[in-house]
């Protein structure tokens, strides 16, 4: 697997690496020039000696007649590409192997073209007043250029090359720092998912920092796997100190109603006290439920779950339900049947909740609609009714635990079957909606969407066909009850 | 039948054993794990109702322990938890059924039986009969023989699994859960009487037309077909 880039460049070991090569590239470029100058002005100060040296020679000769003679001589087997000598004499005619004429004494550049066509490169020259005439002697500075080629060459042969291989040893770093960062990342992300057994565990050849990190993480994860483990204790034990007496009230209540003696008018005061003991189990039960949803790690158990036969399951559950208070209970299959990650028991409840409470908050003959749809990468499970609706205020509130709507006291429910559909959407990575289902109508009634993310898998295995022939015939069974 | 139950609770135990013997059953009572033990490994059970939170040795250890030494003895796990984990834990150590308390004793009474017959391989039947109602399993038919004939009466493929289910089991009480859990494949129970209204649109094809009554209620418990 190949990291990509952009998070490489912008990971800390090559922002530490970066301004370290800048560093190193600005100290090597400053140490380069100033080698190049010292080097430059030495062998600048060398020609000039020789230049004066060369003066010295020719100012020994006796005449104007001479000194002209020694140039000439010296011309003929000087080369001019290495020292130019040049005798403008008093009778203004010249010697030498190249013309320069100055109006002023000493040290100057002499570049080619401008006053001596016929060389090349550049000349330090001494100029001189002798014998009536002007002397000037220049010599070559291509050593010195050539020099700065040289200099030039080192630049691109090392400074070049060690900046492209420390950028790839930074890049090489941030590589392998990446993969450590990514362990701790994938580890922080299984806690969050309710996978407390996962850990770093870094190695020994992790760095200080990294290691040290790893080991908190680890520390962490340890910390609140012991509380959830006592949380689940504690929740366990309130259950079983709780239950076992109700399990005793319903042992008790059993005793009388087979007594003999009871009158009709105890014996349905028992079973009002049943059907309150059943309540009270049903809201304990729920509760319980919702904290081991939440404390509890259900994730480790999620496997691929099918919701299009899930949602015929129930639907096809319930039907005979609506049938009896004149409602109907539809499903729209989707076209292609959407497999999510989950837990087919939490999500069966959740899909019984949403449908029980459509049921349980309609009138007679209300109409329940269940439809699934597939989109990009998500699926989308709705259910909705013709009912009142819920105010748009109470949205929010309806998801909170042993939350009743004031005109929902009387029907039955425990107030517990949405919050139930939230922690199990949660659970799920699923969002959860509430809306009217026709906005603006006096019976707006209620649309629940609830909208799971599909696994990252190719299209071919999150989706499937609907089963046409079976999904049909319980079509057929549907409509037929629904009249 | 020959039951062991392992049960603390002073109130549950004995209600527990009494119910049972009071359907002709021959039972043990033990209060606590390491009794249990003891008890299972010298006597011949044919079925174990064990709780999971007992004194000295706990249930899933003394099934775990039961399990690891040979004792095949089919166990009714009894909880107070009833969470997924915990159902799959029960299940895990050797459990063959769970219930979560408070319970019903006619859901007990009936998981019991199961057990008691779940080691027989089910017979290869292919046809079904009660009384005059036979269902042939591989033409997906079912009839019921009246006087002139036969009535041919159309199930839907679920009214079909579910009869299916009881015929298989004549004469054994099958709770609601039970028939969630075989039928539907639902291992919670939903709050409202979903299996009441199958059952109804199933007697309403195969029993109110004929004035028969093949699928009766047992108050408190479930359903029935007797033989």
């Amino acid at each position: 697997m190949r990291p990509r880039l952009a998070p490489l460049v912008n990971s800390t070991p090559f922002r530490l690496a970066l301004p370290l090569v800048a560093l190193f590239s600005v100290a090597s470029l400053l140490g380069l020039a100033a080698a190049f100058a010292v080097t430059q002005r030495s062998f600048e100060q060398t020609v000039r000696a020789d230049l004066n040296q060369d003066m010295a020679g020719f100012r020994a000769a006796p005449s104007a007649g001479a000194l002209s003679q020694l140039v000439e001589a010296e011309a003929r087997d000087t080369d001019p590409g290495r020292m130019i000598l040049s005798y403008i004499a008093p009778n203004r005619r010249h010697y030498g192997n190249a013309l320069i004429a100055r109006t002023a004494e000493g040290y100057h550049m002499v570049s080619p073209s401008a006053e001596a066509p016929q060389i090349a490169g550049r000349y330090l020259a001494l100029t001189a007043s002798l014998r009536g005439g002007q002397l000037t002697v220049a010599r070559s500075l291509a050593e010195i250029d050539a020099l700065r080629d040289v200099f030039q060459r080192i630049l691109l042969l090392s400074l070049v090359p060690a900046i492209l291989l420390s950028l790839s040893v930074g890049l090489y770093l941030a590589q392998r720092s990446a993969a450590r960062v990514g362990r701790i990342a994938e580890t922080l992300e299984d806690l969050t998912g309710g996978n407390l057994e996962a850990r770093v565990s870094p190695a020994s050849s992790w760095p200080a920092d990294l290691a040290q990190i790893g080991a908190k993480v680890d520390a962490m994860a340890s910390a609140q796997d012991a509380s959830v483990t006592a949380l689940r204790q504690v929740s366990s034990d309130i259950a079983h100190d709780l239950k076992t007496p109700i399990q005793r009230v319903a042992v008790h209540l059993d005793d009388l109603t087979r007594a003999p003696s009871l009158r009709p008018k105890d014996r349905a005061l028992v079973d009002t006290a049943r059907a309150e003991l059943d309540g009270i189990v049903s809201v304990f039960h729920s509760l319980l439920q919702i904290t081991q949803i939440e404390t509890g790690s259900p994730r480790a158990r999620f496997a691929p779950v099918d919701l299009g036969t899930l949602a015929e399951t129930f639907c096809e559950l319930y039907e005979p339900t609506a049938a009896e208070r004149g409602q109907t209970l539809r499903l729209i299959p989707p076209a292609t049947s959407p497999v999510i990650e989950g837990d087919r028991g939490l999500l069966g409840q959740l899909l019984a909740n949403l449908i029980e409470n459509a049921l349980r908050h309609t009138p007679d003959g209300a109409e329940v609609t269940v439809s699934l749809e597939t989109t990009e990468g998500q699926a989308l499970l709705a259910v909705a009714d013709t009912g009142p609706g819920i105010p748009e205020a109470e949205h929010a509130l309806v998801l909170r635990r042993l939350y009743r709507m004031e005109r929902s006291r009387t029907t039955p429910g425990n107030g517990l079957g949405l919050s139930l559909v939230a922690s199990v959407a949660s659970v799920h990575d699923a969002e959860l909606r509430l809306m009217p289902n026709a906005p603006g109508s006096d019976q707006e009634g209620l649309r629940v969407e609830v909208t799971f993310p599909l696994p990252h898998r190719s299209e071919a295995s999150s989706a499937r066909p609907a089963p046409d022939g079976n999904a049909a015939l319980i079509g057929a069974g549907w409509s037929a009850s629904a009249r | 039948m020959k039951l062991l139950v392992v049960e603390d609770d002073a109130t549950t135990g004995p209600y527990i054993a009494r119910g049972l013997r009071e359907e002709g059953q021959s039972v043990d009572l033990v209060t606590n794990g390491r009794d249990a033990l003891i008890q299972a490994t010298s006597g011949h059970y044919d079925v174990m109702i064990v709780d999971r939170m007992v004194p000295e040795i706990d249930g899933l250890t003394l099934v775990k322990t039961l399990r690891g030494a040979g004792n095949q003895t089919p166990v009714l796990f009894l909880t107070s938890l009833g969470s997924v984990e915990d159902r799959i834990g029960g299940l895990n150590a050797g459990g063959d059924d769970y219930l979560v308390k408070p319970f019903a004793f006619g859901e007990l009474s009936a998981r019991v039986a199961a057990l008691a017959r779940r080691p027989q391989a089910m017979q290869e039947e292919t046809v079904l009969e009660a009384g005059a109602l036979r269902m042939d399993l591989v033409r997906r038919t079912v009839r019921r023989l009246i006087p002139d004939g036969e009535a041919e009466i159309t199930l839907v493929p679920r009214e079909f699994a579910l009869l299916e289910h009881l015929m298989r089991r004549k004469g054994r009480v099958q709770t609601r859960t039970m028939l969630l859990e075989a039928v539907w494949d639902i291992s919670f129970d939903p709050m409202t009487n979903v299996v009441e209204t199958h059952i109804s649109r199933l007697r309403a094809k195969i029993d109110k037309p004929f004035g028969t009554d093949t699928i009766q209620t047992v108050r408190g418990a479930g359903y029935r077909i007797d033989v």
